[in-house]
């Protein structure tokens, strides 16, 4: 069961890639398409390109080259949409609270800055292979892997530190590119080195397994309705607010 | 190989942490009402003079340098005390006001939204205010002003203070130990 082209490889590779088309139809259908741009194209890329690759890794008439530049370059685009998402739900979380909009753009920046400067420290010990062409493909997998990772791990600290409120379907995007970021960074870095040698598809089924369940998290945070919560009066301790508001303003006018 | 376990064992830490951040915030959700109750007052005053830099210069004026450095630490440490609280204080403050913002009445939803970003502002100013003061604490003969934490602070009392009174006429809230 868990060999390459076996059923369950089969399935972890193409379903992820249909929920994603659902998702984008869906998505379109109660226009969430328009609050969530980068996202939605996230989702048809990866629907699209996802599904080239597999056809592209399935068929024997296309040579191993022309299949790892196609997933050379799927990889790049990838990454580069990925980045416009996580723009997207840093923006999202910030637009509720404009005061912290300048800090949150000064530290988000010096973040990534340290964090591209580390990708590519990682990137230049990268363990050379006899084909070039697959441990680019790897080191881009890995580089790009450490710096998203990295981002999303700010936003979370970023939001629990200032206890901002995450809209629901940010959140999920969020969340599920988090987990998937970290399992893909675990892979990259398992797989540039090679440490599984011949039984290197083992991670295929873990990484594809994670991203499953990362295309499932976000089927359930941006289709799943939000239960409203009945909200109950504030519970304030007992005293005078007449004194209160009478010290507060001897207070300020000293 | 040395490279790959290290990022292996980032990519679980980072996992872990989101994953954590991720059901904390799901188990806050739930634990709204009576989140007024957790606020712990806090004596302006008391911390208006200890972070007066008149008294610094006074007491380095007075003090033999090793001896200032002693009570500058402390001093830092017990600015550190109310400065954390504060931070608490606001952190409560900005889930009050975004449980607030679902309110129907535009007075409450404007007071609302006056004490998530007062209560924001703070707990930038606390986290600022807080590298400041273990700075200090490491390089005791340097300035300091933690100014702007006692402004705000007083700013976000009068907004915490309009919602409170908005929510429940009844009832007040308390953020100073003296009011």
């Amino acid at each position: 069961m868990l060999r390459p082209h076996s059923l369950l490889w089969h399935y972890l590779w193409v379903a992820p890639c249909v929920l994603l088309a659902v998702l984008a139809l869906l998505m379109w259908r109660r226009g969430l398409h328009k609050q969530f741009p980068a996202f939605f194209s996230y989702a048809i890329f990866e629907a699209a390109g996802g599904l080239t690759v597999y056809l592209m890794d399935v068929s024997r008439s296309v040579p191993a080259r022309t299949y790892w530049w196609s997933y050379f370059l799927f990889l790049l685009v990838e990454g580069f949409i990925k980045f416009l998402v996580v723009g997207e739900v840093f923006g999202h979380l910030l637009r509720s609270y404009p005061p912290l909009g300048k800090l949150a753009k000064v530290l988000i920046s010096g973040v990534g800055i340290i964090l591209v400067f580390t990708a590519t420290m990682i990137a230049a010990y990268a363990n050379p292979t006899s084909f070039w062409l697959i441990s680019t493909t790897y080191t881009l997998g890995r580089s790009i892997s450490v710096v998203q990772c990295g981002l999303i791990l700010f936003l979370f600290v970023f939001a629990s530190h200032f206890h901002l409120s995450w809209r629901r379907s940010a959140f999920g995007i969020t969340l599920g590119f988090g987990v998937a970021a970290s399992v893909h960074l675990a892979y990259w870095a398992l797989a540039a080195d090679w440490l599984f040698g011949q039984k290197s598809y083992l991670l295929d089924f873990l990484i594809m397994a994670a991203y499953h369940v990362c295309v499932l998290i976000w089927f359930y945070y941006l289709l799943v309705p939000q239960k409203v919560a009945a909200t109950s009066a504030v519970s304030l301790p007992e005293n005078s607010l007449a004194s209160w508001n009478r010290e507060l303003e001897r207070l300020i006018q000293q | 190989m040395t490279l790959a376990i290290i990022l292996v064992i980032a990519a679980a830490v980072a996992l872990a942490i989101i994953l954590r951040l991720a059901i904390t915030r799901s188990l806050q959700a739930r634990k709204n009402p009576g989140l007024f109750a957790t606020i712990r007052p806090i004596d302006i005053e008391a911390f208006r003079n200890l972070i007066n830099p008149a008294e610094d210069d006074y007491l380095r004026r007075r003090l033999p340098p090793p001896q200032f450095r002693v009570v500058r630490r402390e001093r830092l440490r017990a600015m550190a005390a109310y400065v954390q609280v504060a931070a608490r204080n606001a952190a409560v403050l900005v889930s009050v006001g975004e449980g607030a913002l679902a309110s129907g009445d535009p007075r409450v939803l404007r007071a609302a939204q006056q004490v998530v970003n007062d209560a924001l502002l703070l707990r930038r100013n606390t986290t600022l205010a807080l590298a400041r003061i273990y700075l200090a604490i490491a390089w005791p003969s340097s300035g300091f002003a933690a100014v702007r934490v006692v402004a705000r602070y007083e700013q976000l009392s009068g907004a915490a203070m309009l919602l409170g009174r908005l929510q429940n006429p009844t009832v007040p809230v308390r953020l100073s130990a003296r009011l």
